[in-house]
């Protein structure tokens, strides 16, 4: 199908047409209706006017005929009926005969009625009324007097009106449906914009982005929310695939050697204590894996979030105290000093919500991996202080520190700096530490504390 | 001990009944939730090791209704690993103790050693006793063959720990969750080191040794022999 034959029926059924067509609907009926109004209003007062005008002509007449008589009347009468604009006028004797006018035989009976046919001109080209609007009064002596307007002036002033009315109705309704058309197209050419850049992230290309006008008008708008989440979703996807990567990569090594060392053990084992030595060597690296894997599975379930619904009231301190207070003798036995630095009891203790297990664990991963990373006789302070009323932990040691820009990668999952590739650890103790940090909503700093590394993190109010 | 082990992997179940039947236990098996629920509301047990996730009704569905049915076995709630939600939720239904999977034999054995022998509720202890060790639990001191023994309170802690459970196995991780209240295995030899102190403490006149240390499994606080 050719798409300007498609596009017309699809035009017709975008949002904006329709709107734009009923309104063009609503607004022609107005217009019909306010016609329909002003030709009324108008018709009456027309009437209205003739009628007053000839209740005023009679109302004189009558005054002549009392003052001046049967004769007075007549000039009268003759000589008002002249003239374009004038009215038409008949005074009939007794018994019918016509003394002067032009209005038609005139009915038996009196008062206001309209009479069919027009007056006689004999001078006129005019042609004839229709119908006539006249007055009809009994005056002494048998003589009737009658007064009558045409009425085709009304109704070419209605005509006239009308046709005005049906003009403008029909206008509004071409314009209101041509806009809706116009407004349509460029509603459904942006519209289509924005659905082929979702086609093309679906078929693979999640670079594109919806282009902007810049008009900044409600279709921007969510253009500019409908970018963001896709950078969003891109970012997701791209630590999801770093993660992939790297359990893939971390969990090959360890998967392998347990593999090979099963293999040799197989090939080459002699003895019942060869094999018991291979099988502690593999339970060792099967451990191993299951600890990664479970520190993993940790930390993707604290991202989640799902542990916010549990937070409780803190006590900072405590949490400081117990942890210093497990780990101190540990310190001391790999020659560390570790010291907290703690706020006077009382009043100037922060406070904060939390999950106090979550806490505990990120502190205890914080201090040992300080632990791990300085050389013999360095210091560890845990302080814990209070700031505008918020809780701020720190953890400094004076070691070597981390060089500026290592800093921003130790807490990526199994990153591991070149100056620890040989010293234990799954690479994951401070990806925990950003994760229970994030959960909490802190902000996390990692800092030189020339010399050595200072973690600070500060929690909200 | 007669135990049910409520279990739908077989190999897991194997497993754990082939161990606790070695360690002269005997057991009974169900492989999903229905015949467990059945079992262990109909026959008398000393102890339940339960898997949280269960075919048919879920591990923490029978427990609750085993306890609303007040029946108080000891349950012992095998949960997934890393599930860090398990534990509280298993203790919120009416476990008695939790373990993540993939465990050591070991470690099931001594929890399960703990929960079956746990004292009743409403028995107050107020002293503990080991061969010539005492402690005090009123006014916080121990006494070894009658002479003060000055302990930090955690120090106090972790020696009320291993008396309660005197002549069983307590592991690593029994005495991080009992002591510390730490749920989670830490890199460091927390335990160890706070162990050997408190060793030191109470055999420092060269006293016959009370605490021993349990290869592959943890240690055990026992009267000399």
């Amino acid at each position: 199908m050719p798409p300007n034959s498609r596009r017309l029926p699809r035009l017709l059924r975008t949002a904006s047409f329709r709107l734009a067509a009923l309104y063009a609907l609503l607004f022609t009926i107005s217009v019909l209706i306010l016609g329909a109004v002003a030709l009324w209003t108008i018709r009456g007062a027309l009437d209205r006017q003739m009628t007053d005008r000839i209740a005023a002509e009679v109302a004189t007449l009558r005054a002549t005929y009392q003052a001046g008589g049967l004769d007075a009347l007549v000039a009268a009468a003759r000589t008002r009926g002249l003239g374009p604009v004038a009215l038409d006028y008949a005074v009939d004797q007794p018994h019918g005969t016509r003394l002067a006018g032009v209005l038609p035989q005139l009915p038996t009976r009196s008062g206001w009625m309209t009479i069919a046919g027009g007056p006689r001109h004999e001078d006129s080209l005019v042609e004839p009324a229709e119908s006539l609007r006249a007055l009809v009064v009994d005056l002494p002596n048998g003589v009737r007097l009658a007064v009558g307007d045409d009425r085709s002036r009304i109704e070419e002033v209605q005509d006239t009106v009308q046709a005005a009315f049906g003009w403008v109705a029909a206008l509004v309704a071409t314009l209101g449906i041509g806009g809706g058309v116009l407004m349509s197209l460029g509603f459904l050419r942006r519209v289509d914009a924005i659905t082929r850049t979702a086609e093309a992230i679906i078929a693979g290309d999640l670079t594109r982005r919806i282009t902007l006008r810049g008009s900044g008008d409600d279709l921007d708008r969510l253009a500019v929310t409908l970018n963001h989440m896709l950078d969003r979703i891109s970012a997701l996807m791209e630590s999801l695939r770093q993660v992939s990567n790297d359990i893939a990569h971390d969990l090959r090594t360890p998967l392998s050697r347990l593999s090979q060392g099963l293999n040799a053990a197989r090939a080459t084992a002699g003895s019942p204590a060869a094999y018991e030595q291979a099988i502690d060597r593999a339970i060792i690296e099967s451990e191993g894996i299951l600890e990664t894997f479970g520190a993993l599975l940790r930390i993707a379930q604290i991202e989640a979030g799902s542990r916010r619904a549990g937070f409780r009231a803190l006590d900072f301190a405590e949490i400081v105290t117990t942890v210093v207070e497990a780990l101190e003798p540990v310190a001391e036995d790999q020659q560390h000093v570790l010291r907290a630095e703690l706020p006077p009891a009382g009043a100037g203790r922060p406070e904060g919500v939390g999950d106090r297990e979550l806490l505990v664990q990120m502190l205890v991963n914080l201090i040992e991996n300080a632990l791990r990373h300085t050389p013999a006789g360095c210091i560890v302070v845990v302080s814990l202080v209070r700031i505008n009323g918020a809780a701020e932990l720190t953890v400094s040691d004076n070691g070597p520190g981390v060089p500026e820009a290592e800093r921003a990668h130790i807490l990526d999952r199994f990153y591991r700096g070149d100056g620890s590739r040989t010293t234990p650890g799954s690479g994951l103790g401070l990806s925990l530490v950003a994760a229970v940090a994030e959960l909490h909503q802190t902000e996390l700093h990692l800092e030189d504390a020339s010399p050595g590394l200072r973690v600070r993190i500060r929690f909200p109010v | 001990m007669k135990i049910l082990v409520i279990e739908d992997d077989a190999e897991t179940a194997a497993y754990i009944t082939g161990g606790l039947r070695q360690h002269g236990h005997v057991t009974d098996h169900a492989a999903n939730g229905r015949d467990g629920l059945f079992l262990a509301s109909s026959e008398s047990y000393d102890a339940l090791v339960i898997d949280r996730m269960l075919p048919g009704l879920d591990g923490l569905g029978i427990v609750r209704t085993l306890r609303a049915t007040g029946q108080s076995t000891p349950v012992l709630v095998l949960t997934t690993l890393g599930g860090i939600d398990d534990r509280v939720e298993g203790l919120d239904a009416g476990g008695d103790d939790y373990l993540v999977k993939p465990f050591a034999f070991a470690e099931l054995l001594a929890r399960l050693n703990a929960l079956a022998r746990r004292p009743p509720l409403t028995q107050v202890v107020t002293a503990l006793m080991v061969a010539d060790l005492e402690m005090d639990l009123l006014k916080r001191t121990v006494r070894r063959a009658g002479a003060r023994i000055e302990l930090q309170p955690r120090e106090f802690q972790l020696l009320e720990y291993l008396m309660r459970h005197a002549d069983r196995v307590v592991t690593r991780t029994m005495l991080l969750e009992g002591v510390w209240d730490f749920h989670f295995d830490p890199k460091t030899n927390i335990v160890e080191t706070h162990m050997s102190r408190l060793r030191a403490k109470l055999d420092r006149g060269g006293d016959a040794e009370l605490i021993h240390t349990v290869r592959g499994a943890g240690y055990m606080m026992r009267a000399p022999e």
